[in-house]
């Protein structure tokens, strides 16, 4: 798994790139709760997703969780369709927030 | 309101007089407009024209094919000469055509060209001719000949002449249109055959797969139907069998020696996996029926999607180009000539082989119709043209970058000069996978009895750095075993989550455990095995977690659940550990 972060508009914007699994969900969980402990609005782009497991979700819940204590935004976007289908199989793409674009995501989470 | 009759247009032969000349035009004219049957319409056109003349009988000639013979078609009142044949130059009518006038014999004794053998043959005494030649500007296919008045001196006048150019030139053009309308429903007939022809020939190419299938192929033809053709099917242990072909030539000959060429290498390719004995057998069967100077090239070979090993054999094809792991080309050229010119001129043991590795790498095979296409600028594409578009798509999927390169020759802006066709084999690099991943053992299935439904057998230690291969590996099998893509990643998913189970919960992340994968595979379900040989996890304690409790964990097996159709703890071995069985039932994509 690859990742990458940038900011714009005062947002986190990080990109995992690649399998999400039990063997990179622990550094995949660790860029994450980085990212919300910025305690800046969050969106987390899913486009490179090839694969993502009970672990990796994991990952994205405990994030989640960790931003809605400190009343942050925590968004997905751009989910690939692997990743997309796991999270429904979760019934968690109602839990998340989730836009297609980079560009919708700034607006609703600024 | 005022109701105003409309003049009446007779109808049907049975109306003798017509007020005037016009009448008797505009009536015929629409009868050769409606007609379905323009004999039928001719008949009836001349017996009108004969009354309406006052004639006591009336012939309608027609020019043969070659223009060198006049027969008689139609005919109306005392005459009966139907089939009669005439020289085209011979009689009145003779003459009207060959002159394209329309002629008045008042008096036949008196005309040297009137032919007496007629009237000798039918007793019939001919008295006085009028003959129009039927024609449309300058094309003359025949003439109306009207004999004897009735009544009077029994001779014509030139009124009568005058009309029955008109009536003949209408006729003339309904004939006319009539062949037209005839050639283009022939024309039209032939398309749909040719259409048909070529749904014949898409069905024998194979189906597309999803996007992480090794093989895939594309075959355009320049004209409705193609001389080239590909084709891969798996084989029962996992390799996979493929050919690309060229058949000389195009149109319907080349089609139909393809479609042989095609059933021959998917019939006997299933029972014979050399490559080089295959192409011998198939190129036996063509010399015995080829039809002369027709001959076929073609690479066929077999790739084990595991090893990434290739055997192919090369009769007189362009040599494919094999594109390395590490970006280096290599061409495979032709070592026998095509099939079907000698079956004399191949050695005993087949046709020569080639091997190769890929490692990693990309075969491409492909017809001229790829190389010796046109590109923008109007030049050839050739080799070197296509090694640069394969550099420069090199990010993108097998698939999507055949159809990159496809695009590149198969424009909006101009017809295919050739068929084109091209293969793309693409080795996932999985040996060099397991060479960075130690321990991952597959275990090959003996082929004894009731072990031939296992597809997969797989041994590897409980460390999560191993999932990803294993992960690959079984996407692989499921796609052969013709899966398609989401039964596939369901299948990924629920092996990869009950592996993780093994390993975080039967071993506790001891990470010098051994786990055991089996993949089988019958008609219509996956069945996977999988063995540890940790200490006897109760199995009560496992169940999924509740979904409305939003929180990390416990998904794993609710992932499994909800995927696979069947999923079942079995009874713990005879020497330990644990056995789960999951079922996973499929539609295959055919």
């Amino acid at each position: 798994m690859k990742h990458d972060i940038t900011e714009k508009n005062n947002v986190t914007i990080v990109s995992l790139v690649g399998d999400v699994d039990l063997e990179s969900s622990p550094e995949a969980r660790k860029i994450l709760m980085e990212c919300v402990n910025l305690n800046r609005p969050v969106l987390v782009n899913l486009s490179g997703i090839g694969y993502i497991d009970s672990s990796g979700v994991a990952s994205l819940i405990e994030a989640l969780q960790t931003a809605r204590k400190r009343d942050g935004e925590f968004a997905l976007v751009k989910v690939s369709d692997g990743a997309l289908r796991v999270l429904q199989l979760a019934r968690l793409d109602k839990i998340f927030t989730i836009y297609d674009t980079v560009e919708d995501g700034l607006a609703g989470v600024s | 309101m005022v109701k105003q009759a409309a003049k009446k247009i007779p109808t049907g032969g049975d109306v003798e007089n017509f007020s005037d000349h016009l009448e008797l035009l505009a009536l015929m004219g629409r009868d050769f407009a409606a007609s379905m049957d323009i004999e039928e319409t001719l008949n009836k056109g001349l017996a009108r024209i004969t009354r309406h003349l006052n004639a006591v009988g009336g012939a309608l000639f027609l020019l043969d094919e070659t223009g060198e013979k006049l027969c008689c078609t139609s005919c109306s009142g005392d005459t009966e000469i139907t089939g009669l044949t005439l020289g085209g130059d011979e009689g009145i009518v003779g003459y009207c055509v060959q002159n394209n006038i329309a002629e008045i014999v008042r008096d036949v004794t008196k005309d040297p060209n009137f032919q007496q053998a007629v009237d000798k043959q039918t007793g019939f005494v001919t008295k006085s001719i009028l003959c129009a030649p039927m024609s449309v500007h300058d094309q003359c296919i025949g003439a109306i000949e009207l004999v004897n008045k009735v009544g009077g001196d029994g001779l014509f006048s030139e009124a009568d002449l005058q009309l029955l150019q008109a009536l003949s030139s209408s006729a003339a053009l309904a004939i006319i249109n009539a062949r037209m309308a005839e050639a283009l429903v022939e024309q039209e007939r032939v398309k749909r055959e040719l259409e048909l022809a070529a749904e014949i020939q898409r069905s024998l190419l194979p189906d597309k797969r999803s996007e992480s299938f090794p093989v895939h192929g594309v075959n355009l033809p320049a004209r409705m139907v193609s001389g080239d053709f590909y084709d891969f099917f798996p084989l029962d242990d996992g390799r996979i069998c493929f050919n690309l072909a060229d058949v000389s030539g195009k149109g319907m000959n080349a089609a139909l020696l393809m479609a042989k060429t095609a059933s021959l290498f998917r019939c006997l390719g299933k029972t014979i996996h050399e490559p080089g004995l295959l192409l011998a057998k198939i190129n036996a069967e063509i010399c015995e029926t080829a039809t002369r100077g027709m001959f076929v090239t073609m690479v066929g070979g077999v790739y084990d999607p595991k090893t990434g090993h290739v055997r192919l054999a090369n009769a007189g094809h362009e040599p494919p180009l094999f594109h390395d792991a590490n970006g280096a080309f290599t061409a495979l050229p032709a070592e026998a000539p095509p099939l079907g010119i000698s079956p004399l001129l191949v050695e005993d043991g087949g046709f020569p082989e080639t091997e190769l590795d890929l490692k990693g790498g990309t075969l491409y095979v492909f017809t001229d119709g790829l190389t010796e296409g046109y590109v923008e600028d109007g030049s050839e594409l050739q080799v070197d043209g296509l090694k640069k578009l394969i550099e420069e798509n090199a990010a993108l999927s097998a698939p999507k970058r055949l159809d990159a390169i496809i695009a590149r020759i198969n424009r909006d802006d101009q017809a295919l000069r050739d068929d084109l066709t091209a293969l793309i084999i693409e080795d996932s690099a999985q040996p060099e996978m397991l060479a960075l991943h130690p321990g991952v053992e597959i275990i090959p299935s003996d082929g004894a009895g009731g072990e031939k439904q296992l597809k997969l057998k797989l041994k590897f230690p409980s460390q999560p750095n191993r999932l990803k291969l294993v992960r690959s590996l079984v996407s692989a099998t499921a796609e052969l075993c013709g899966c398609g893509q989401e039964a596939s990643q369901d299948i990924v998913l629920a092996i990869d989550e009950a592996c993780q189970n093994v390993i975080r919960h039967a071993y506790k992340d001891e990470p010098n455990g051994e786990i055991i994968l089996e993949i089988r595979h019958n008609e219509d379900e996956m069945i996977i095995l999988l063995r540890d040989f940790a200490k006897t996890v109760d199995t009560a304690v496992i169940r999924p977690r509740e979904l409305d409790d939003v929180r990390p964990g416990g998904l794993g097996t609710h992932f499994i659940r909800e995927v696979m159709d069947e999923v079942a703890f079995m009874p713990p071995p005879e020497d330990g550990g644990n056995l789960l069985k999951m079922v996973k039932r499929i539609s295959h994509e055919t």
